[in-house]
């Protein structure tokens, strides 16, 4: 039961980078910089908490963290062409530098905020079920908004102009200039909104989990955001299956250092790395990267 | 060219400037700031010793990253090939003790090389065998090889004692010495200019360079030419992998003396901001990684004497390499 609840902890923050970076890749843009959105967003989500005392605020100012990076990545990769990838690690350094200085940039030292992690909204009525009750009715917040997105950008992808406009993007850019859409400003408004909904995701750590920001809090979860989509195979509902296999794999890593059990925790949190180059590899040319991803508009 | 050295040198200004910015916010005066990273860096020969050592590993493998970059060979890999080159070098100085330090030395880099090689191997590999990107390959593999690290000093190679996994101490026959006196540099940063003179030589008077560089402007030149696509990948990347590992096995040789984790933390995404910033060219990722590497030695003494954090680096770093992104792109 405890494994269960740690589990779709531990995915909730994956989750939210991950259907970020679905929306910006389908759009046809590598999403290396998750870790930099993340890691904005959980920095803004806990110096607007602090500053401002209001929950809301700080939700707003993940948004805006991780869509500044977004802009940043969109810019550079989209507006002047550079590599797509290299632009993602280029702004995951920046992120991790920018965060750590601002956070020190009064007086020196950082201050020290403790914010009260948001609280459990039990769901009326079904929160009281047996065992169901407890572990899915019964979370923080943002738990729900990463579940409801899930179903929302999946309805949003398949089912609307704009989704499919945005998935065209991705697969032949060409195709929707001559159609008479504008791929470039697709792709710019993707990157962004991949950054806001990324920054949520960092905002479940330094809000919802952890109560503070440390520097590079994030430390390499965007970096398995990016894994999950790609065993997810782009696709909202495969990221969050892969997102609580990641999540199972970390809690059950957590579980044996506990009962200092001999299996080796390092080898078990390889375990989303090996299986995403698996699948990719097992997957080969069928792999279905959307098929304009990386090439850069003429 | 020209003005591509031109443009990033406003690339490196603007980065410049924007750090200045976040300084004078801080309250700071950022030329004070400047002159104590400036005084960090080459104020003494010890400064300049601590700078020259920085910059080692960034150069090596950063010049190899600019070989596989100039093939159109998005190799982000650097981070794990430095990794599991440590780890080779750590591994035949401790299961192989010698006497003689030429050997012990010897062996311990050739085992860094090419351990690093098999890294960068394995994923050309995936890469070529199952049609998978090599960046995403290659970023996949760094994880990977950063626990592979952790778990062979957690089992075999580990030394108990520290808060933090570590190797036992290296035989002293297999430490890098410190030649120069006064620098207390070690002379890895000879290898490494060496390195990327080679290099040069390579990309731009040998016929494998000039396939290189055909494939880099156009793969399907290249294909129409009979040049073999794979075999270049292959090259590149074998040799780009030798010299991230023997990165890896100086910095555990000269520096650390002793395997430890995370020794490469950040190195191999650093020696893609200096391929980038030295335009790809490998003699001129020298300077690049002299700027980087004093950027990092001035840092602390900025933080001890100004009171500006030394996140400030990575700052300057990250918008460096946005702006030569920029500045490089087609336009």
């Amino acid at each position: 039961m405890d494994f269960l609840a740690a589990t779709i902890r531990i995915a909730t923050p994956l989750l939210l980078a991950a259907l970020g970076g679905i929306l910006s890749e389908r759009a046809g843009v590598f999403a290396v910089g998750l870790e930099g959105m993340m890691l904005a967003g959980a920095f803004a989500a806990a110096v607007a908490t602090w500053a401002s005392g209001s929950d809301l605020v700080g939700i707003g100012a993940a948004l805006a963290g991780g869509a500044v990076i977004g802009l940043l990545v969109a810019l550079v990769a989209v507006r002047f062409r550079a590599d797509q990838m290299v632009t993602g690690l280029s702004a995951n350094i920046f992120a991790a530098g920018v965060t750590s200085y601002l956070l020190r940039a009064n007086g020196g030292r950082a201050p020290s905020i403790h914010l009260d992690p948001l609280a459990n909204w039990p769901v009326p009525w079904l929160a009281d079920l047996p065992v169901l009750g407890p572990l899915l009715f019964n979370h923080p917040p943002l738990t729900y908004l990463a579940a409801a997105g899930c179903v929302a950008l999946t309805w949003w992808l398949g089912r609307t102009q704009a989704g499919l406009t945005l998935r065209a993007t991705g697969e032949n850019p060409e195709a929707v200039f001559a159609s008479g859409g504008n791929p470039a400003r697709t792709r710019l408004l993707a990157v962004i909104a991949c950054g806001a909904v990324a920054g949520l995701g960092g905002a479940v750590l330094s809000l919802q989990q952890v109560g503070t920001f440390t520097d590079n809090m994030t430390g390499g979860r965007g970096y398995l955001a990016l894994a999950s989509l790609i065993v997810g195979r782009w696709t909202p509902a495969g990221a969050a299956a892969a997102c609580l296999v990641f999540g199972a794999a970390d809690a059950f890593g957590l579980r044996l250092q506990t009962f200092g059990l001999p299996a080796s925790s390092y080898v078990l949190q390889m375990a989303p790395y090996v299986i995403a180059l698996a699948v990719l590899a097992g997957l080969g040319r069928s792999a279905k990267l959307p098929a304009a991803i990386g090439q850069s508009l003429e | 060219m020209n003005t591509l050295a031109f443009r990033l040198f406003l690339a490196v200004l603007l980065a410049v400037l924007c750090a200045a910015a976040l300084i004078a916010l801080s309250g700071h005066n950022p030329l004070e700031a400047f002159a104590a990273i400036a005084s960090g860096a080459a104020g003494s020969p010890h400064a300049l010793g601590v700078s020259l050592n920085k910059t080692t590993p960034y150069l090596l493998a950063g010049s190899g990253v600019a070989l596989c970059f100039r093939a159109g060979i998005i190799n982000i890999g650097a981070e794990g090939q430095i990794a599991i080159g440590g780890l080779g070098a750590a591994t035949a100085a401790l299961v192989w003790p010698v006497e003689s330090p030429v050997v012990a030395i010897g062996v311990a880099l050739l085992a860094a090389a090419l351990a690093g090689a098999a890294w960068a191997g394995l994923a050309a590999a995936i890469h070529l065998g199952r049609h998978v990107h090599e960046v995403l390959v290659t970023l996949l593999l760094n994880f990977i090889a950063m626990l592979l690290v952790q778990q062979a000093l957690a089992g075999a190679l580990g030394a108990p004692g520290a808060g933090f996994l570590q190797s036992p101490l290296l035989p002293r026959a297999a430490w890098l010495a410190h030649p120069f006196a006064e620098l207390g540099a070690h002379p890895g940063i000879l290898v490494g200019v060496a390195a990327s003179g080679g290099l040069s030589l390579l990309l731009w008077r040998s016929r494998f360079g000039f396939a290189l560089r055909v494939a880099g402007a156009s793969r399907q030149a290249a294909a129409y030419a009979g040049l073999s696509l794979p075999a270049l990948t292959w090259g590149a990347m074998l040799l780009a992998g030798a010299l991230a590992g023997l990165a890896g096995g100086i910095e555990v040789l000269g520096i650390h003396r002793r395997l430890i984790e995370g020794f490469s933390l950040g190195f191999g995404f650093k020696a893609v901001a200096v391929a980038l910033l030295g335009a790809l060219e490998p003699l001129a990722v020298v300077p690049a990684a002299l700027f980087v590497g004093m950027l990092e030695a001035g840092s602390l003494s900025m933080q001890r004497q100004v009171g500006v954090p030394s996140s400030l680096v990575a700052v300057i770093e990250g918008l460096t390499m946005l702006f030569a992104l920029a500045a490089m792109a087609r336009r």
